[in-house]
């Protein structure tokens, strides 16, 4: 678990706020929704060890998680995306129970704005 | 259907033009499409979206965009296979796609390009970046399409032209072809593009029985070249029809092309007035590298050479229409080219020049196959390219009268028709003898009875033997004899050219009388001149060999008329022509 | 090929010099020598003592000039022409239009 490192980069962020305006709001929203959903998906791509639903799902958090500034978020889920791609899913509870500890930071750090 | 929307310039406030266009994003993470659609509608874009490769393409169907942001991996249909589905469906139209990607490994970039992505755009997306892909994009697609216009514009031009090229040539063949080009004495090689090339051969038979043949080569290529030919065709063709003689001919071409081409315009062209009853041939070269009169008798080549500026630059005052006479010889033959087959080039960048062409000649020795050698001479100097597309080559031999057939329009007009009782009399006096040619507008006037038309050529013939006659030997006092030699030969036309501009007195009375009924007719045609006549009583019933006559001339009449007489001092002569139920 | 003019010193006579083939690609060279000139000539001289060829366009041009400078009444002389080009001229008897020399 890493909770020392900043979740978010902040400049990369307000420029991010500074392009959706008003609509900010809307943006983490969908970012919350798709996030829930996407977590749903890799650990049960883990329990039936689909490698290419959890190389998908993992691929596009990374990348939504990137535009949101989440750089330790994407990092982790370009980990996961690493591991699927070389053929596999063991190993990946435990990159998935990081994921989830640190979007939960990502997520009340984005709620604090 | 949904036009395109084209890419439209929008003035910014700092006075900077950016590109605009209709872009479609496909990706299913909400979060990314919307950050994206966000981006691209503030810098003034319209925006349409998908959320999957099935998506993408329904969308793409409907909206055309202009770009397309493809994300590469995606549920349903993948990036790849989307792109490749809108390559299809765009077809010509160059639209940029951009693969939105966080992907890293070479393969799927590489991937990426083989569906067809022009570039990619990673994430996280940097609007920076994304304007300046957008802004190359954009422009490179609007030079595409300016590109494929023209291109399109050229094709569709060039379509056109070659359209009207044919329609062109078949109108002008139609003109060409009218004539008698492929009568078994002539042979010929001329490209089937020769019009757009500026070479235009021509050959036509007159009332008289004349062959007239003619080889023209315009300045330029294509429609400059071409514009001139039909206004010479026809010329040539209604002129020589009428009967009208070889200068006239010239003066009315030369006139004409004068008048309608542009200045730097012209047509170099050799024309020869070939006459098998009397054996002269006359040719007038104006601008055409040296012809050739080949002798069958002593396989002597005599240079046709270019004593004239070519058609269409002098005007009608200054036109030189004198031509120089040949007396001729069955078998003799005719070589009229222009300057195509001497500037045929070949891969070594050597013409075939006019000392190749003339060694043709000296190395011949069946002069049937003259035609053939010089084409073959040709392809062997050419030898790895076909022939040059600009050679033009005719052939004339020199015939008796009799073996000289062409196809002759079939009876026209009915016995009963046009006027029918008449009397015609024209006098012709110095002034007019020494510069004009009555002939013409005579047989114009005969063939207003339309049974006549018939026997155009025939009559031609008789009015033109006997006005001659009355000319050379009556007005004139040319001896026949003098033209037994070659030398006499010449004589006798520069002794009735120096005449004619100087005659000043003297005349020839020409009268025609004419009565048809409902099956058959009568013409009577009596010339009187001036001159002193002869003693015809004593040739009575023998016109053989007499003064008047070199031999030739008046065995052809006797074919032709039921009857001629002389009378008065010789000077009076009376041919009639009698069929249907006046015989 | 290159066309290349100068007004001689009185302003009165321009000479015209064919450089190479002198063919349809000289075509607006040559006119503009002639055409975008100030002075009011009296005569002109087509050197071609550096023209190697000549082609039918080319006599074409030579009548444009002709027709630009008077027709009839134009003074053009044709000078320094080679042997092929000479006998190009004499086919088309342009010594009728042109001065030769």
């Amino acid at each position: 678990m890493n909770t020392v490192q900043p979740s978010l980069d902040f400049d990369a962020l307000k420029e991010v706020q500074g392009v959706m305006g008003a609509d900010f709001p809307l943006l983490v929203e969908s970012f919350f929704n798709d996030s829930v959903n996407l977590l749903i998906v890799m650990q049960k791509s883990i329990d039936e060890s689909d490698v290419e639903s959890l190389r998908q799902a993992a691929h596009s958090f990374k990348g939504s998680a990137g535009n949101m500034s989440a750089i330790t978020l994407a990092a982790l889920c370009q980990d996961l995306e690493g591991l699927a791609f070389s053929g596999t899913t063991v190993g990946g509870g435990q990159l998935i129970t990081q994921i989830v500890a640190e979007y939960k930071q990502v997520k009340a750090a984005l709620e604090d704005i | 259907m949904e036009t395109p929307v084209l890419v439209s310039e929008l003035s910014v406030a700092d006075g900077l033009s950016v590109s605009t266009a209709k872009i479609l994003i496909a990706d299913d993470s909400n979060t990314d499409r919307l950050l994206l659609k966000t981006i691209l509608i503030k810098q003034g874009h319209e925006v349409v979206v998908a959320s999957d490769g099935h998506e993408a393409i329904e969308v793409f169907r409907e909206a055309r965009p202009d770009v397309v942001l493809l994300d590469a991996l995606m549920p349903k249909m993948d990036g790849f296979e989307a792109a490749e589905k809108i390559r299809q469906l765009a077809g010509e139209v160059f639209v940029p796609i951009i693969f939105l990607t966080s992907l890293q490994s070479t393969d799927s970039l590489v991937r990426c390009l083989d569906a067809g992505g022009d570039d990619f755009l990673p994430k996280p997306y940097n609007s920076v970046i994304l304007q300046a892909k957008l802004t190359a994009f954009i422009r490179m697609a609007e030079m595409h399409r300016t590109m494929q216009s023209q291109r399109d514009l050229i094709v569709a031009h060039n379509d056109r032209l070659l359209r009207e090229q044919e329609i062109a040539k078949r109108v002008f063949d139609k003109v060409a072809h009218s004539g008698c080009l492929d009568a078994d004495n002539i042979q010929y090689s001329l490209s089937p593009i020769a019009i757009f090339n500026g070479d235009v051969a021509l050959a036509g038979v007159s009332p008289s029985g004349n062959l007239m043949v003619l080889l023209g080569d315009f300045t330029g290529h294509g429609l400059d070249a071409a514009i001139g030919a039909m206004p010479l065709a026809q010329t040539f063709y209604s002129m020589l029809e009428k009967g009208f003689s070889l200068q006239d001919i010239l003066r009315e071409i030369n006139e004409k092309l004068h008048d309608i081409l542009p200045i730097d315009v012209f047509c170099c062209a050799v024309v020869a007035d070939i006459d098998f009853n009397n054996s002269v041939m006359q040719v007038w070269n104006g601008g055409l590298p040296d012809c050739v009169l080949y002798r069958a008798l002593d396989s002597t080549v005599i240079p046709l050479k270019s004593q004239h500026i070519p058609f269409g630059i002098r005007d009608s005052d200054s036109f030189d229409d004198s031509v120089d006479t040949f007396e001729i010889q069955v078998d003799d033959r005719l070589f009229l080219w222009s300057d195509g087959i001497h500037e045929a080039t070949n891969s070594d960048s050597e013409m075939f020049g006019e000392e190749r062409l003339f060694g043709v000649f000296e190395e011949n020795t069946k002069p049937e196959q003259l035609f053939d050698e010089i084409n073959e001479a040709l392809a062997d100097f050419l030898s790895d390219k076909t022939i040059s597309d600009d050679v033009s080559i005719v052939e004339v031999r020199a015939v008796s009268p009799g073996d000289f057939r062409t196809s002759q329009s079939g009876f026209i007009g009915s016995k009963q028709a046009g006027p029918r009782d008449w009397t015609l009399k024209y006098e012709l006096r110095p002034e007019t003898l020494s510069n004009f040619d009555p002939l013409p507008m005579l047989l114009h006037i005969l063939i207003q009875v339309p049974y006549l038309r018939n026997f155009g050529g025939q009559i031609f013939t008789v009015l033109t033997e006997l006005y001659t006659n009355a000319l050379e030997h009556g007005v004139l006092q040319l001896d026949s004899s003098l033209k037994d030699s070659p030398v006499g030969f010449d004589e006798y036309y520069q002794l009735r050219e120096q005449r004619l501009l100087q005659l000043q007195e003297g005349a020839i009375e020409i009268q025609f009388h004419y009565k048809g009924t409902d099956n058959g007719g009568n013409l009577k045609i009596i010339i009187e001149d001036s001159g002193d006549g002869f003693d015809y009583k004593q040739f009575d019933g023998d016109l053989h060999n007499n003064v008047r006559y070199s031999g030739r001339g008046i065995n052809l009449l006797r074919s032709i008329c039921d009857s001629i007489e002389y009378s008065g001092r010789g000077n009076i002569v009376r041919a009639s022509f009698l069929w249907g139920d006046s015989q | 090929m290159s066309v290349s003019s100068s007004l001689s010193a009185d302003e009165k006579e321009l000479r015209i010099s064919i450089e190479g083939r002198f063919d349809f690609s000289s075509h607006s060279e040559f006119r503009k020598a002639y055409e975008d000139l100030d002075a009011r000539v009296d005569s002109y001289i087509v050197d071609m003592s550096g023209a190697s060829y000549l082609d039918s366009s080319a006599l074409g041009m030579l009548l444009l000039l002709r027709d630009y400078a008077g027709g009839d009444d134009s003074n053009i002389c044709i000078a320094d022409c080679n042997d092929d080009i000479k006998k190009i001229l004499a086919i088309s008897n342009f010594e009728q239009l042109f001065t030769i020399k």
